[in-house]
């Protein structure tokens, strides 16, 4: 392992004037604790400004920096040079999305399939919501069920590691499912008929083939595979977890 | 069939799957254990497997599980093929039809066998 410089194989592709991509190998200075992103974003400040990356938080938070660092999946300020064994890091766009330009990808269709599931808390209590007349909360149980799904910060590392997604562009995906599955087993929403609607259909959630690589690659321990196989399980017996309410209603506080 | 929801096609696969699963094991079980595998498949023997009401309609209700799971698993494998409206209404209307040929074509050996018109 070189600990001088550390050398990167970075895929460039600018869709509007190329036909095919193409690699370009950038060797920049090794810093201790550096991340993949420090080596992208060195390369890109120092030796070609063309280089094409987006990324916003550099801790994990925001998921933009998604890309596939030495063939997997992965968020680039969150993956060390050093835990990369290879001397030649090789970074590419992330799969199953349509490329921008370089490590760039278009997330327009992951965002519009995680709003068809309906991503957020449905009532028929519209005057209660507007005007709540307590607070709602969770017992630690109910909170349990959903914790980690709530972690899911749409990176799309999910979504670009499923084999299914890169078969059938009408299937959710494995970000999309996990969400339907962290509001419907919500004790305070109403919205499962509504959403199984979506889910139950052709390219549905019954495209699922479990391979699990969603919950491989996730950078937030989020289990999306075991979300959407419970999921399945609501859908199969027609009536979301909860109906009416009834769970928030138990534990409404007192006012 | 067509128009049914996905759930219900996937409970349906998933129950054909397990009775596939019980009544080919048994199949397979009393073939090996009434007479050797050698002369289970003689014509004469599986004729006199099909005189027998009882095997008759054990053969039928196999022919129907495992005709149903087989074409409703191709439907979903061409589901993924392409996405497309037209594509998913044929597909799963020819998964369809093909399955009830398959199985009209086998019900007819069965009764065919069973009613002694074969020998």
């Amino acid at each position: 392992m070189n600990l001088v410089n550390v050398t990167i194989r970075v895929q460039r592709f600018n869709p509007t004037i190329e036909k095919r991509p193409r690699f370009q190998l950038f060797t920049v200075p090794r810093k201790e604790g550096m991340s993949v992103l420090d080596v992208v974003l060195h390369a890109r400040d120092y030796q070609d400004h063309s280089l094409g990356v987006r990324f916003s938080c550099r801790m994990a938070s925001c998921g933009s920096c998604g890309m596939k660092i030495n063939g997997l999946p992965r968020l680039a300020c969150y993956t060390q040079v050093a835990e990369l064994k290879d001397d030649v890091i090789t970074v590419q766009p992330m799969d199953n999305f349509p490329i921008i330009k370089d490590l760039v990808t278009d997330l327009e269709g992951f965002f519009e399939k995680h709003k068809s599931v309906i991503p957020n808390i449905v009532r028929s209590d519209r005057a209660e919501m507007n005007n709540p007349s307590a607070e709602y909360l969770m017992s630690p149980e109910d909170l349990k069920a959903i914790l980690q799904f709530t972690y899911c910060i749409k990176c799309g590392l999910c979504t670009s590691s499923c084999p299914t997604v890169a078969t059938d562009s009408l299937y959710p995906g494995p970000q999309a499912l996990a969400q339907a599955f962290r509001y419907t087993m919500d004790v305070r929403d109403e919205g499962g008929d509504k959403r199984f609607q979506e889910l139950d259909k052709v390219h549905g959630i019954f495209s699922c083939h479990y391979a699990g690589s969603c919950s491989a690659v996730c950078p937030k321990g989020v289990d999306p595979a075991l979300g959407i196989q419970l999921l399945k399980r609501h859908v199969l017996s027609g009536k979301p977890p909860r109906r009416s309410g009834e769970g928030s209603r138990l534990w409404k506080a007192q006012s | 069939m067509t128009d049914m929801k996905e759930s219900t096609l996937t409970k349906l696969q998933y129950v054909t799957a397990i009775a596939a699963l019980v009544l080919v094991s048994f199949h397979l079980l009393m073939q090996g254990v009434l007479v050797p595998y050698s002369t289970a498949l003689s014509f004469q023997h599986v004729l006199s497997l099909y005189r027998s009401w009882i095997d008759g309609a054990l053969l039928e209700i196999m022919l129907v599980v495992v005709v149903a799971h087989g074409f409703n698993g191709l439907r979903i494998v061409l589901m993924e093929f392409r996405q497309a409206r037209t594509w998913s209404t044929w597909v799963g209307r020819g998964a369809f039809l093909a399955a009830l040929l398959a199985i009209a074509y086998g019900t007819r050996t069965v009764i065919l066998a069973v009613t002694g018109t074969v020998s």
